[in-house]
């Protein structure tokens, strides 16, 4: 049994949070937006509620994207490679096919890279552009006097309260999607574990390391540094002929 | 007793159907459970739309008549033009336009807002027009009827005839007394600026009256303090949908006021501005995803089995 580290302290303590914090404000946007569903006990309470938790949602926001960026999180996990287009394809018919199956799932996390390509597509697009939109529009109605000036000297009110609406809408599509498939694991609290304690267990065999196809051009396994006693072992896999022929 | 019996007859099938001892079949459970799903989805802007909301203005009037004092010579043929255009009949005490001299004594005494400036008043010619407020609009908010409404173009407050039950609430809650009142409709009516081409700038001969885009000049002026005194409680309440009790007392300078905003902001009452289709696609979206995951989730477990 092989143990691999796979988020880090802060980005658990930061998931959690901002989990508790999209909760408050899902649940005390429902009673602002559609107020026959009495969510809380009186419309006072939800303001208060959606005002502080979205101004922890800012700071949140803004700690994902300063500690991503520093860390290089953002560039090692959720930039989108060539290779991501085939694995897109292969995640997606893992996921409406073969999982039924009983099949192993084909993407196998590793501290070098953390999430499958359709992973990546569905974090970045909700951090990068929905959970962006969300908290830009959420601070211009949060009526700080200047900001009120300009929206209601442009009448662009609906226009902020329309995206603000179709985000949240979008964000609690991603976020039903996201905890079911958060259960797909081998067991259902497998992924959930890994998001707690930061490590995820791995069945202990030696060619567990996530491996896709070599792409031309794509910056391949250096094998100039191997002892010439590993190289073999390493053509015990590789052949010469078919595997990755490197210089020729 | 009648009643009782035909009351029992259509409902006991259903409560038959519902019993916990009556043995469900397979078919009959999917039937209830599909309705109760795409009935459950459906509730939210059904629910959402039967909410009775007491109407607040926020929309800002676009345009606003002023007059230039210097310019008036006091003729008074604004006031016909308005009574003309709009009653049929020249009645001056209707005039949404008041020009009159500024005197301080007489039945009335002096007119809202306007000082004495000595014992008698110092006679000069003043014109009054509604100014547009924006929000909060205080006629609007004090008519019981949500007779007072907006109106295009230009965002225009004006009263709707057919609402307007002539209780006079709004004579006294605008603080400008710009509503005037027909006694013979036995309605109030105020200025909307002839929608759009004011008769009353047309008719002006010395140039005094003119039609301008409305701008916010409270940054420049004194702050206004709406009374509430006259919002009925119904719609008291909802004020405080959007203003918070005390939430507008914490203002400072610099820091302290950026602060002081953020503690004090709330965000829109966002369900006055409509858009319920965007409710409606994302609730059937909604429902959908939760039927497709509870497909794929069953699905995995029956396979796996």
């Amino acid at each position: 049994m092989k143990r691999i580290y796979l988020h880090p302290l802060p980005l658990r303590i930061w998931h959690w949070m901002n989990a508790l914090m999209v909760i408050l404000l899902i649940i005390s946007g429902i009673e602002l937006r559609l107020p026959g569903i009495a969510a809380l006990p009186t419309n006072n309470t939800a303001l208060l509620v959606h005002r502080y938790a979205g101004w922890a949602m800012v700071i949140s926001c803004v700690f994902w994207f300063m500690y991503s960026l520093i860390s290089g999180n953002l560039q090692r996990h959720y930039m989108i490679r060539r290779r991501d287009l085939k694995g897109t394809l292969r995640q997606a018919k893992f996921y409406l096919f073969s999982i039924f199956k009983g099949e192993e799932n084909p993407f196998r996390p590793s501290p070098e890279e953390k999430f499958n390509p359709l992973q990546k597509l569905a974090y970045g697009t909700i951090m990068c552009i929905f959970t962006g939109v969300l908290v830009v529009t959420g601070v211009l109605f949060s009526d700080i006097l200047s900001f009120r000036k300009y929206i209601l000297l442009l009448n662009i009110m609906k226009v902020i309260d329309a995206t603000h609406v179709i985000g949240a809408y979008v964000f609690v599509l991603y976020l039903v999607v996201h905890i079911y498939m958060s259960t797909l694991g081998p067991k259902a609290f497998f992924h959930i574990k890994a998001m707690i304690l930061g490590y995820e267990d791995e069945a202990d065999e030696p060619e567990m390391i996530a491996v896709y196809e070599q792409v031309p051009g794509e910056p391949g396994a250096t094998t100039a540094v191997i002892s010439p006693e590993s190289a073999v072992a390493c053509q015990e896999c590789h052949t010469k002929q078919g595997g990755a022929d490197i210089d020729g | 007793m009648d009643q009782h019996d035909e009351e029992m007859e259509i409902l006991e099938p259903a409560v038959r159907s519902f019993s916990l001892d009556h043995p469900c079949s397979r078919r009959q459970f999917l039937k209830v459970g599909g309705i109760s799903i795409i009935g459950i989805s459906a509730l939210g802007p059904v629910l959402a739309r039967g909410a009775t909301k007491p109407l607040i203005i926020v929309e800002q009037a676009q345009g606003i008549v002023v007059a230039d004092p210097v310019k008036c010579v006091g003729c008074g043929r604004c006031e016909l033009a308005c009574t003309e255009f709009i009653d049929g009949k020249a009645s001056p005490t209707l005039s949404r336009i008041k020009v009159d001299r500024n005197l301080n004594f007489g039945p009335k005494g002096v007119f809202a807002l306007r000082q004495g400036q000595g014992n008698w008043g110092n006679g000069l010619v003043v014109q009054d027009l509604c100014k547009q407020c924006s929000h909060p609009v205080p006629c609007a908010d004090a008519c019981p009827k949500d007779a007072i409404v907006v109106a295009p173009p230009g965002n225009v407050r004006v009263v709707d005839p057919d609402k307007c039950n002539g209780c006079k609430i709004c004579l006294r809650a605008c603080p400008w007394e710009m509503i005037s009142f027909d006694p013979d409709s036995n309605k109030a009516t105020k200025c909307f600026l002839c929608n759009g081409k004011p008769k009353c700038v047309e008719a002006c001969p010395a140039e005094s009256l003119s039609y301008v885009p409305w701008r916010d000049l409270r940054n420049k002026a004194p702050h206004r303090i709406t009374t509430t005194a006259v919002i009925p409680p119904g719609k008291a309440a909802a004020c405080q949908e959007c203003h918070l009790p005390g939430a507008q007392k914490i203002v400072g300078q610099g820091i302290p006021k950026f602060f002081g905003a953020v503690k004090a902001g709330r965000p829109s009452s966002l369900r006055e501005l409509g858009f319920k289709w965007i409710d409606m696609v994302g609730t059937a979206l909604l429902s959908v995803v939760v039927i497709l995951v509870t497909v794929h989730g069953v699905l995995r477990s029956v396979v796996k089995r």
